[in-house]
């Protein structure tokens, strides 16, 4: 069975926000809902500026509260270590939304069921890579299997210094961060 | 630091956003209803001992506990965004969501209180009723009356106390993510049914008796308040974070800042005024003045009640870790 | 770090370890559809959200268009699109779009119109233009066009006999960069897209070029991977733009001083040896003319005029000679800034050439070899009887001509009228500086008739409006495109058209046939047209309607090499470092510094750039961009910001130096800026209610823009010449 993670170049995002209408187009998420987000943080005062963009989705974790919270078992995590919602056994009670530290998920508006990145398991499942992966100009996302260890996932986890967000509450995320800053060369 | 989120869910950003009024009233009259079994069943179980012997003090008690849960239950219901896949609850128990047990606490927690109202009906109230299988299950159950109370404690404690672990387990919401919360609850539960309690008792005694063990309640209620304050005041900075809502008068948080001004000045209010009621001379009959005393008390207690549900609902909504992120 | 060519291609096939099918190149989209089990159907075509011509590939299930995949065979896609062309399906299926012809009823701009059949408007088009011609004689009807519907109406207005036709991307964009480098290459660095080897660059340096934020596609795809290399990044920019963010040295630079830094440069380029001297010895005229010029250009003095730390000015200059010639300053695109463009363009162009980069890898590449031959189905066009007025008085205007001088002679009638204007593709009056003078223009028409695909604000100033069905739904092209190497490409319509919209092409020929002049309407449908082209071109027509793209084997020289040795387009067939032509023309022939007026005390200098998810006016109304970026708002120093006793997100006015307000707008305090400038997104403050999402949000950075200041040498409109105060609003 694979391994889904997604490692996240940090330094390679230009900021162009084609992951995000990327997957909702994919996905087809309602009018101002998302399943993943830019964040732009500049630090600093005029002229020393620095400067980190960060994708955010859901993670995937593998210790998810999501789940645990989830009084149906709608939310679920899958073989292949991705973290899926069951939209016919989705309550809407909106507990796995306050569980995740993250603020990965919403609540469909169109439909009513709990949603959030499903790491594009309808493209997974024809061989394609998720909608925001394929279509990433800065090549800042990276998607594969790190049970393979051929893959470029783990070689881009295993060459660099990398970390998860919020490691401490324990979630064990699989969407990695490396280089948060562009090298700065002078 | 300058941030810029594109692709922000208005429910998650800038803070969580997903329950209102609804789930903040469901887990009042959850703590409420439990309060409720509990302080009903020790107006029984010390019938004869602190309170005069006589069991139906205040019999109406044990039928509306289930309509009020009920009504909590019903907001809870209209709180779901997909009402026609609840039987998801009651075909599946999941071990690791509150949620899940609190379902099917519920359901565990309906036929003792079914019971308890017809065991707790009064014999002279009991011949009026229509003969029928009521009358005689009534009749049969009035013996087993104590034992059936004693279940209807344990089972008001574990109700209160729920509505406060179903929160508490939220550890992406440092506010609620606190082991006091349930205690909060519990204590806030079990004071918010004995003012009920108070106001209905029409026995003088049982309204005093009552109105002392308030007294006690409030006073843990308002000693767990304080620790769970300190708790996260003396935590890591999302914890801090969580609780500077209460603490600041800014227009934002002005709500909040105002709910700990009035809890501060009614709890120790209706204590004062059940203190002076309960130190009056009782030698006599209790006065209007005593009785007005024990339920303007009592009304102060529910408001609290309500509003401790209310504010940890909509500020453990705004605490999150991801002021940490940055 | 790995500068090879191989690291360049490697990133464009993508490989990534695994089965996951995408690495694997497009296998045309019968096959895709066939692979995935046929329930969804796939159309490759041409992007025109904005102007880079991405290939994409289209989803349609069930009659529906679900999703746009960038192409994989695609040189300016490389399998990806933007966020804009991702949102294609937003404008598709856009409420708000023009559905039906329509003829104005009201007066002009009150927005009162009757729904016309097609054959009505055309004929009332038709009749309208014959008595124009016959009035005022046919160069008295001009076009305004950008993108690719201009082709089919420039058709219609040759044929007529007018040859006035003008685009903003000459002289509000690209026009004063492309002299520049004519005057010294003898060629514009670019030809389908900049040709700017940033895969392979180690040194980069952008003068505002703000990559991130100008989202042209496979820019930024390379722009990520120079990153990713370890290249080093310099951006000249005034404010902290995304590039910046992404550089080893920013350089917040005074506005309208970027003369002063490049000339510095050159000078101690020269002075310390750090040019390619064969490079320069073989290839280039004018050097020592040029050393003596730029000698006094020392950085003490140039840190004083751009307000930059000398070291900086010396640090980059060394890195840039130091890494020479696999460095680059980058062209830039948007060039019209503040008057002195083209001097500012040969600034660059010398740097360039004296670090030789021009032909190196890491520098600009070549474009590719061989042209495509062009296929002409109808007679020429008749000559026009009076000159054109496009090119006004500008000695090296030229490229797509100049549409402040056409707007000119409309006011004016001087050489002649103008008394009919054809608008398509462009949103003049968000578009065009001063649009006081475009009204006025279209006071003075007798017929203004637009070809667009949505409501904006120029369009609902036309008597006649004609809905261009989306380019999702129509044909075009076949387009020549030349990255590094040359290629074709298709515009095929993934659905059938909506409501009652129609493709340009068919619009142009159904008018010229109106017009009577037949000879020049495409002969049937325009795809027979583009089988014929194919044909003309060697090209297999169905493989390339099932790929999206074919490149030409053997185009690419993208560098010198012993096989492709230098050669230079210029009078001198060198590198014009000094250039006689301008002389001729009494300019300087070297570049000349000279200060530009700055703001008085309390004003601000206006600027203005992209979001990320927009382009211009034309995407403010789109569904899945308005929810990412709703309106703009404007930059502020948060040190100017307290001292004005303004707030983050405070709602103000600018007032510009004609005592001009803006719409309300709120305020970005930042850190992000100098002090002195204040900074918008371009294309908000739509005033046209007919687009319900983009209506009145945000304000208008063009209103603002009252003044603007002409480049002497080509005509090009420097539009960063106003200064504004900030007005709290109550
Ligand atoms: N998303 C998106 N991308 C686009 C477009 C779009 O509409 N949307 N349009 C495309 C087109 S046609 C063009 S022409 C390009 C335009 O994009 P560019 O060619 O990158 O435009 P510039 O004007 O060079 O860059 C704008 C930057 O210049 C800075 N600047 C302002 N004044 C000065 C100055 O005096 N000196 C210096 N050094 N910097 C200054 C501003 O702060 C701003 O950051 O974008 C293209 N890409
Ligand atoms: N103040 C200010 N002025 C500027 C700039 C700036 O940054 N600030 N940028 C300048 C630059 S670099 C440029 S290139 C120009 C760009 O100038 P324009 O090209 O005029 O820019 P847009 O605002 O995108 O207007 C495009 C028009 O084309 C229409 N359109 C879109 N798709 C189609 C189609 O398929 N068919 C037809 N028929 N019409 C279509 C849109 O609805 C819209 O009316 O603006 C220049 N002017
Ligand atoms: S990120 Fe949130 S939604 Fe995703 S698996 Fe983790 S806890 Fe669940
Ligand atoms: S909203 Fe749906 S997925 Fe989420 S916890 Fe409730 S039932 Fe589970
Ligand atoms: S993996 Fe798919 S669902 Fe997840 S963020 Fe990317 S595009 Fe959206
Ligand atoms: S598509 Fe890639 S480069 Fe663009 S914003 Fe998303 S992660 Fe960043
Ligand atoms: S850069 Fe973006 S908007 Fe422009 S053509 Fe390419 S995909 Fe379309
Ligand atoms: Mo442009």
């Amino acid at each position: 069975m694979p391994k889904y993670v997604m490692v996240i170049d940090q330094s390679r995002c230009v900021g162009c926000m084609a992951c995000v209408v990327a997957c909702k187009r994919e996905n087809d998420v309602p009018p101002e809902q998302f399943r993943t987000r830019v964040l732009e943080m500049v630090k600093g005062e005029f002229p020393f500026l620095r400067s980190e963009l960060r994708p955010e989705l859901c993670n995937h974790c593998d210790h998810a509260p999501c789940v645990n919270v989830c009084p149906t078992g709608a939310s679920h995590k899958e073989a292949d270590g991705t973290v899926q919602i069951d939209r016919s056994r989705c309550v809407g009670c909106k507990a796995c939304i306050a569980a995740c530290p993250y603020n990965a998920r919403y609540i469909n508006e169109e439909h009513g069921f709990a949603d959030k990145c499903t790491f594009c398991q309808q493209r997974l499942k024809v061989g394609l890579k998720p909608a925001c992966v394929a279509t990433c100009i800065g090549g800042s996302r990276i998607f594969g299997d790190i049970s393979d260890p051929k893959s470029e996932v783990r070689r881009l986890i295993e060459d660099n210094s990398h970390r998860v967000l919020l490691e401490s509450a324990g979630t064990e995320p699989n969407v990695y961060y490396i280089n948060r800053y562009p090298k700065k060369l002078s | 630091m300058e941030l810029t989120i594109t692709g922000a869910n208005a429910i998650t950003f800038p803070h969580l956003h997903i329950w209102d009024w609804r789930v903040a009233s469901y887990l009042f009259l959850g703590g409420l209803t439990g309060g409720l079994m509990s302080m009903s069943a020790i107006t029984n179980l010390r019938a004869g001992k602190a309170i005069p012997h006589e069991r139906h003090c205040c019999w109406p008690i044990p039928i509306i506990s289930p309509l009020l849960l009920s009504l909590g239950m019903f907001f809870l219901f209209l709180d779901l965004e997909l009402k026609q896949h609840m039987y998801w609850f009651y075909l599946t128990f999941q071990p690791t969501s509150p949620m899940s047990w609190g379902a099917w606490i519920l359901v565990l927690i309906y036929p003792p209180m079914i019971l308890y109202s017809l065991a707790a009906i009064p014999p002279p109230v009991a011949e009026k009723m229509a003969p029928g299988l009521l009358k005689s299950l009534s009749e049969k159950l009035r013996a087993h009356l104590l034992g059936i109370a004693r279940v209807n404690f344990v089972g008001g404690i574990l109700l209160s106390i729920y509505t406060g672990i179903l929160l508490s387990t939220f550890l992406a919401r440092p506010l609620w993510n606190s082991a006091i919360l349930p205690v909060v609850f519990l204590v806030s539960g079990m004071s918010t049914g004995t003012a009920l309690l108070i106001i209905m008792a029409r026995q003088n005694e049982v309204k005093l008796f009552l109105t002392k063990v308030d007294i006690w309640l409030i006073f843990t209620e308002i000693l767990v308040l304080l620790l769970f304050f300190y708790g996260h005041y003396s935590s890591d900075a999302a914890n801090q974070a969580a609780i500077m809502p209460f603490m600041n008068v800014s227009h934002q948080y002005f709500p909040y800042f105002v709910s700990v001004v009035f809890l501060g000045i009614i709890l120790p209010l209706a204590i004062a005024m059940k203190f002076m009621e309960v130190t009056a001379d009782h030698s006599k009959s209790i006065t209007p003045m005593g009785k007005f005393l024990m339920n303007t008390s009592a009304v102060l207690v529910l408001v609290g009640g309500l509003v401790v549900r209310f504010v940890m609902v909509y500020a453990g909504q705004l605490s999150s870790f991801t002021g940490l992120l940055k | 770090m790995s500068f090879s060519r191989r690291s360049f291609l490697k990133y464009a096939a993508l490989s990534a370890g695994g089965t996951l099918l995408a690495e694997t190149p497009f296998m045309g989209a019968k096959a895709r559809a066939q692979a995935e089990g046929g329930k969804a159907r796939y159309v490759p075509t041409t992007c025109e959200m904005c102007f880079w011509k991405c290939g994409v590939v289209a989803k349609v299930v069930d009659g529906k268009v679900v999703k746009l995949e960038g192409n994989p065979l695609h040189p300016q896609s490389l399998g990806k699109l933007c966020g804009r062309g991702q949102a294609g399906i937003g404008l598709l299926y856009d409420k708000d779009r023009l559905k039906v012809p329509m003829i104005r009823t009201g007066a002009r701009g009150e927005n009162r119109y009757k729904q016309a059949s097609w054959d009505e408007a055309l004929n009332y088009v038709a009749e309208k233009l014959t008595t124009i011609k016959g009035k005022y004689g046919a160069e008295s009807i001009a076009l305004f066009a950008h993108g690719s519907p201009g082709t089919y109406f420039a058709n219609v207005v040759r044929a007529l006999g007018s040859a006035n036709i003008s685009y903003p991307s000459f002289s509000q964009c690209l026009g004063a960069r492309n002299v520049a480098w004519e005057l010294t290459f003898g060629e514009a660095p670019q030809s389908t897209c900049e040709r700017v080897d940033m895969a392979n660059s180690r040194v980069i340096v952008l003068f505002g070029t703000h990559l991130g934020e100008n989202m042209h596609n496979s820019q930024n795809q390379e722009f990520a991977q120079a990153v990713a290399n370890g290249a080093r990044i310099v951006v000249v920019d005034p404010r902290f733009s995304t590039a910046a963010g992404k550089a080893s040295t920013w350089m917040p630079i005074k506005p309208g001083t970027d003369l002063a830094l490049l000339l510095t440069w050159i000078n101690l380029v020269i002075t310390n040896g750090w040019y390619d001297k064969d490079y320069v010895n073989n290839y280039t005229n004018g050097f020592d003319k040029l050393a003596a010029e730029v000698k006094h250009y020392t950085p003490e003095w140039a840190a004083r005029e751009t307000e930059l730390p000398e070291h900086d000015i010396v640090e980059v200059a060394r890195a840039l000679g130091r890494n020479a010639p696999n460095v680059m300053v980058h062209p830039g695109r948007h060039f019209s800034w503040h008057g002195n463009d083209t001097q500012r363009g040969r600034a660059m162009a010398i740097l360039n050439a004296l670090l030789g980069t021009w032909g190196r890898p890491g520098g600009i590449w070549l474009s590719p070899k061989g042209k495509l031959a062009k296929l002409t189905e109808h007679p020429a066009y008749p000559e026009p009887k009076r000159d054109s007025v496009v090119f006004g008085d500008y000695p090296f205007a030229g490229g797509e001509g100049l549409t402040n001088v056409v707007r000119e002679t409309t006011i004016s009638g001087d050489p002649y009228p103008i008394k009919a204007w054809i608008v398509t593709g462009t949103n003049l009056l968000k578009t065009m500086p001063n649009q006081e003078k475009t009204r006025k223009a279209i006071d003075k028409l007798d017929l203004l008739v637009s070809i667009d695909v949505m409501p904006t604000d120029t369009v609902m100033m036309a008597d006649v409006i004609l809905p261009e069905c989306s380019y999702l739904e129509r044909h075009d092209g076949l387009f020549g495109i030349e990255t590094r190497e040359a290629g074709v490409a298709i515009r095929q319509p993934v659905i059938e058209p909506l409501y009652q919209s129609k493709p340009a092409w068919w619009i142009g020929s159904q008018l010229c046939r109106a017009l009577k002049l037949d000879d020049y309407a495409v002969k049937g449908t325009w795809e027979e047209r583009m089988r014929r082209e194919a044909k003309l071109w060697n090209i297999d027509y169905q493989e390339l309607a099932d790929k999206g793209y074919l490149s030409i084997p053997g185009s690419a020289a993208p560098y010198f090499t012993a096989d492709n040795p230098p050669t230079f387009k210029t009078k001198s067939k060198k590198i014009e470092l000094y250039s006689a032509e301008l002389e001729d023309e009494s300019f300087a022939p070297i570049p000349k510094y000279q200060a530009i007026e700055q703001p008085p005390a309390g004003q601000y200098r206006l600027l203005y750039g992209r979001s990320q998810v927009h382009t211009f006016s034309r995407t403010v109304n789109n569904q899945w961009l308005w929810e990412l970026f709703k309106e703009n708002q404007v930059w502020l120093n948060a040190k100017e910001a307290a001292r004005l006793g303004l707030k983050d997100l405070a709602l103000v006015r600018l007032v510009n130096q004609d005592g001009i307000n803006s719409e309300p707008v709120r305020v970005k305090v930042t850190e992000r800026i100098r002090p002195d400038c204040v900074y918008m997104v371009h294309g908000f403050g739509q005033h046209s209610p007919a687009m319900t999402r983009a209506y009145n949000r945000g304000a208008d950075d063009q209103h603002l823009i009252s003044k603007y200041k002409i480049d002497p040498i080509c005509g090009t409109t420097g539009m960063r010449v106003n200064f504004v105060k900030i007005v709290k609003e109550a």
